[in-house]
Parts: structure tokens; sequence; C-alpha cells
């Protein structure tokens, strides 16, 4: 084994105290570091959720091989095709003929009939202006009973604009067409993974008579249709909001917002802003908070001054529950994060002014492949990348918030800390599945 | 909403054109949007006195896509809205595409349902050398296409060029040619040649400029011709121009 001789690692630009980090980016942004933890979805992943569609790329040969591996990976192979953009396409300018016969082709060529296609784009059709009217006009000629919308997977989206991740998330329901609103029926948008069905607002509708539907609660083509019954849209991911407000523009579907928080009195907010949206009042929740309580307390009496480590994949606010982990008396030592969100500035500040030795690392700095990843003593890790990089087995496996949502989701994320304090767990093999949550064949 | 593309060969007096056009219509009670889709960013130099405004493009770049309409967007003399796309630095990067993104955000920034132009002019540069350059005359930009031409030679094989785009593109539902503009350079039989030029692509001259000094004379005081001589001769053909062309689109319009 090679040892070091050298001077000590610099971590500089790579970490930094929160004390001295900047918000909401800390880090310079330049060449990245992408680390094997692949828990996350991408748009494949994303896109598979449409009960009956089918998946066609139109990109360079090269830059396909993320998508293929991710379709091959969740054994969907049969719903993934791809049409390569050549040389000859880019000096002809036959773009718009090359999708609409390409396609055309794939769809004459499938064993099976889908219901919808999902057309993906890259960067190439932006730089060579393709019509996408033209095309989707000629494709819904062709193909009358098929439906077709448009996706995007181009990375030079990601720092500008809208990103390929919201663009996924909006156009996930683009291909829903106006119906008469249900004023019992709610959605819930924008999330790959479903809320649990124990999480108190999942009840609270429930009991008051309401059909909740989402993408992963849809078994065929149709259920995906009739969420354009639903009177309103909930949203937890901030970058669904997007979604939420192309679907209010074109279906009327009202929309609210509802971050995933772990502060009991935003939680308290969340509730009674739903309930004020239905003209309904908001169930006393003491019991579930004093349960939520007691599962963190009990956590804590287990985890005693573990070190823990939390990264972004684990919950899209990264900082709302590593306040209340510190409020709780848990050692939070790291925060795995190349940026935060703007919501998060309150409880950036909170954790700045009270623990202000907290490490920010950054996870796609290029010198964080080259640091160390051994820590001395036991370490705990809330999320996939925060444990790759302080390379501990003990680690609890949630991505994108796992479906957990208030006083229900924080007891169950207390249990998980628990389970994950006391058994190890194959880190390697786990966090290098893709799109967790979804079928994989690894 | 009338939605109008101005092409022909770089250096004919599209802006020119165009800009007086703008004034004329707005002069006359329309509302009018004047769009330069070209990198240069001077399509609406004259109905600004000569002060350039921020391109779509660049703001763009330095703000990405934090910024309100009112910061690219600016009024003009007579009441012409005005915005130019703007481009990469010369030499580098991409032209088309700098088209593409100017259009299409001020499509995302909801410029026209904000502004509400009556008449909306896209001011192209030179000839259809890309996909960005044919943005303009795709569905849901112009519904008719001008082409602003002299007698010489390398303008009138710029506009065949540009025609047979518009051809190409028949199609697609893409804007229809509405004619030719002559801008008159004095050349032997130039209007023979442009006629020739205008049968040639079953097209028409709409309307012709007379070679004038008081064109040359507005243009270093970086006004229009209406402002500076609004009784000049040459105002009054801008004026007839401006109305034929709307005629047109609006007969094209009812067809």
């Amino acid at each position: 084994m090679l040892t070091r001789v050298g001077q000590e690692e610099n971590s500089e630009g790579a970490k930094v105290a929160i004390a001295k980090a900047a918000f909401p980016a800390p880090f310079k942004e330049g060449l990245e570091f992408s680390s094997p933890a692949r828990g996350t979805w991408n748009i494949v992943h994303t896109g598979m959720l449409i009960p009956d569609s089918h998946q066609i790329f139109v990109c360079a040969q090269g830059c396909l091989r993320g998508v293929v591996l991710t379709a091959a990976e969740m054994n969907a192979m049969n719903r993934y095709s791809a049409i390569a953009i050549r040389e000859e396409n880019v000096l002809d300018g036959n773009m718009e003929e090359l999708m609409i016969e390409g396609v055309t082709d794939v769809l004459n060529k499938l064993t099976y009939k889908p219901r919808a296609v999902l057309l993906f784009i890259s960067c190439q059709h932006f730089f060579l202006a393709y019509d996408k009217d033209l095309v989707f006009c000629v494709l819904r000629e062709r193909f009358p009973d098929i439906d077709f919308t448009d996706c995007y997977m181009i990375p030079t989206l990601r720092k500008s604009g809208l990103t390929p991740d919201q663009k996924m998330r909006m156009q996930l329901y683009s291909l829903l067409k106006e119906k008469p609103l249900n004023l019992k029926k709610v959605n819930l948008i924008g999330s790959n993974l479903s809320i649990k069905e124990d999480c108190e607002w999942f009840s609270f509708l429930k009991g008051e008579g309401y059909t909740i539907c989402s993408l992963n609660s849809c078994k065929t083509y149709e259920d995906y249709l009739d969420m354009a019954s639903a009177s309103l849209n909930l949203i937890t991911e901030p970058i669904a909001l997007i979604a939420g407000e192309d679907l209010k523009k074109r279906l009327n579907q009202e929309y609210l917002y509802l971050p995933c928080v772990f502060n009991d009195e935003q939680l308290e907010e969340n509730y009674s802003r739903l309930a004020s949206q239905l003209n309904l009042t908001k169930p006393d929740y003491s019991k579930e908070r004093i349960q939520a309580k007691k599962a963190l307390e009990q956590a804590k009496a287990l985890i005693k001054d573990t070190p823990i480590a939390i990264d972004y994949t684990f919950t899209f606010r990264l900082l709302s529950l590593t306040r209340r982990l510190l409020e709780e008396g848990f050692l939070v030592t790291e925060i795995y994060a190349d940026s935060f969100l703007k919501e998060e500035y309150e409880d950036f500040e909170w954790i700045k002014k009270n623990y202000p030795q907290i490490i920010i690392s950054a996870t796609n700095r290029p010198k964080m492949r080259f640091l160390s990843r051994n820590r001395e003593g036991k370490i705990l890790a809330l999320g996939q990348k925060a444990a790759y990089f302080t390379k501990t087995a003990y680690f609890v496996n949630v991505v994108e918030s796992g479906g957990f949502y208030g006083y229900a989701g924080l007891s169950a994320i207390a249990k998980l800390m628990e389970e994950a304090f006391n058994n190890e767990k194959d880190m390697p093999t786990i966090i290098q599945r893709k799109g967790y949550g979804c079928a994989s064949c690894i | 909403m009338i939605k109008i593309a101005i092409y022909g060969k770089g250096g004919i007096g599209k802006s020119t054109t165009v800009s007086n056009l703008s004034v004329a219509l707005a002069k006359s009670g329309l509302k009018v949007m004047q769009i330069g889709c070209d990198p240069k960013a001077d399509s609406t130099i004259s109905l600004r006195q000569g002060k350039k405004l921020p391109t779509v493009l660049e703001t763009v770049r330095k703000k990405k896509d934090e910024f309100t309409l009112d910061e690219i967007i600016y009024e003009g003399y007579a009441g012409v809205i005005c915005v130019e796309a703007g481009g990469p630095i010369p030499g580098l990067g991409c032209a088309g595409r700098g088209i593409i993104t100017a259009l299409e955000k001020l499509e995302v920034k909801g410029a026209y349902e904000t502004y509400k132009p009556d008449v909306v002019f896209y001011d192209v540069l030179g000839d259809v050398v890309c996909g960005g350059f044919s943005m303009p005359m795709r569905n849901g930009y112009a519904d008719e296409v001008f082409i602003v031409t002299s007698g010489e030679n390398m303008s009138i094989y710029a506009a065949a060029n540009i025609a047979m785009a518009i051809d190409n593109f028949k199609g697609r539902g893409y804007a229809k040619l509405g004619g030719l503009i002559l801008n008159s350079r004095n050349v032997e039989e130039e209007r023979s040649k442009v006629e020739t030029l205008a049968k040639d692509i079953g097209s028409q001259i709409v309307g012709t400029l007379s070679f004038s000094e008081t064109v040359q004379k507005a243009e270093p005081l970086m006004q229009t011709v209406l402002e500076r001589f609004p009784d000049s001769e040459m105002a009054k053909e801008y004026q007839e121009l401006a109305d034929k062309i709307l005629n047109r689109v609006k007969e094209e319009d009812r067809c």
C-alpha cells in the first residue's frame, strides 16, 4: 500500500468551516469530480415513471453511455431507444428529418405499442436550431394514438436557466390534458419517490375523503392521464415548482409548495397552509410531534456523541435537518454540499452562529478525489455521498428525502439512524447502484 | 399582432429601412417593436440617437435568467419598442445560436404579451447562413418576409438565396415571402434586374426607395429620416412603403 510521505494534505477550496463559508455557494466552480455514489435519480429513472411510455434519445453516440447504462441497469432496455446524430447530419442540417424518420423507424420496429414517447434532445439540437414544432407536428400526424413530448439531456443547461432536472419534472406532466377538476382529488407532483403513507398530511387528506395520486401510484397510462383531474398539486421539492406553475397555467390546477422541513414550527405552518387551501381545520399533531421528539431522543441516547456526516442527496432541505439534529444534541461534524438552496438561508445562519466549527465539504471539487477518506473512530453518515467521503459502513441509505415527511418522517429517520448505527452496510456495493428505489439488476 | 422579418445582403440598408418603417407606422398610431437580429446590435441605433442598448445575449451572459424585460427592452423615437438580440464576441461563438437564444428569451419572458405590439419587425443579418438566421421566419415568428435589395449583383444574389431558403421551408408552415423592397443604388438597369429577380422567385416588388442624399444626411446624425427630415420626399417614400407593406400583410392574412 502506498503511504503519503509528503506534506499534509491541503483541503483548501474543497472544505471550509461554516463560519467562513459563503452562502449559497461556498466553493468556486470549475472542473468537477463525480463520486461513485450513484443513488440519486437521473432523467431516465424519472421519465420511466410514466406508465406505458417509451424513451428515445437523439444525440451523439458518445453521449448515450450514461443513459443506456441506466436503462440497462433498471432492466428497462425494452422501453429505451436511441437515434445517433452523426457528422453528416450536422453538415446536411437535416436534424428534423433524422428525428422524424428515426422515431418512425423505432416505433415501427417496437414489439409493443407505447402510449407515450419521451423524445430526449441534446445540446446539438440547440446549436443547430432544430424546428421542434415541425418534428412533433409530423410525428403526431403519423402516430395519432401516441402522445409525444420533448425532454432534455443538455448538460450545458445545468447552470443557467432551467436545469435538465427541472425541465424533466415539468415535462413529466406535459402530456396531461385538461379535464374537469375533482375537488376531492390531490396530486403529489415532482417527487421521484412517493411520500410514505404514514405521513400526517396523507392520513389527514384521506380522512377528509380525498384521493391522493402520484406518478408512483399510476399503474396505467390512463391513471397518469387522470392526474389532470386533481384540483390541487402538492410539491415538496423546489425543483418541481416549475411543474406546478406550468400545470396551473395549462390545466388550472392550484399548487402548494410544502417544503420538506424538519422544524416543528415550519411543519405546523405547512399543515396550516394545506388545511387553509382546502378550507379544512388543521388537526392537532401534538401527539405526533412528541413521538418524533422521543424517537430522536432515543436515537441520540444510542448514538451519543458519535460524529455525524450528512450530504445533500439525503434530503432537499439538508440544513433544516442538520439544524434539527444539532438542536436535538447530535454531533454533526460535516456537511457535504456544493451549494445550498436560497430557502435554506435562515438555517445556514443559525448553524453558522451556533456551530461555526462544522465543516462544509464539497462533493464535486477535484480535490475531493484525492483527500483522505479515512476517519478516526466510528462515523455515522446520512446519505450515500457522506458515506463515501467518510468511508463508513454505518450509514442511512436514503436519497431525495426517501419519501419521509413530517413528524412521521422524522421518527422514521431516527429509527433508520439507530439501525444504521448498529449495523454495518456494504457501502461500496450499495452506493454504486443508480436510482435508489428503482429496479436494479446489480 | 403582425410580425414581419426583413432580410437582405449586409450593408444594403435594412436597418435604415426598418427603422424608418417603424417610425412611419408608430406615427400612424400603431405600437411597433423592432428586434435587431444581428450580433452587431445596431439595428435600432437611429431610433435612439446613437445610444446603444444592452443586448439580450449580453444580459443573458451576465445575469443568466435573473433579469426582467425592462433590462433589455427600451423605448426609442416615436415610442418604437427597441430590442437588440446581440451575439457572441466577434470571431467567436455562434451568432445563429445567439439569435435563437434571444428570440426564445423574449418569448419565454412574455415580451409580446407584456408590450402588446401591433407590429413586430425582425431586422435580420445578411443571409440565411444557418438555422439561427432562419429562426425569425419560423412558425410563431414572422408572418411574412420582405427582402431588401438593390440592382447590384451581389445584392440580387443574396436576395435569391434568401428566397430559396423561404421556398425550401414552404412545407413547414414558415413565413411567406411578402416581396422585394428595391433600395435603389442607381446602378444601370436596376429596376429591370430586380423585376427579373422578382419574376424568377415568383414574387413582386412591393415598393421602391430612391437613392437619396437625405438618407445619407440623417445617418451620421443617428436619426431616422422621419425624425430628422419629416417633410422630405424620402420621408413620404418610407411612409408609403410602410403602408404598402402593412396592407400587403393584412391582405395575405385575409386570404
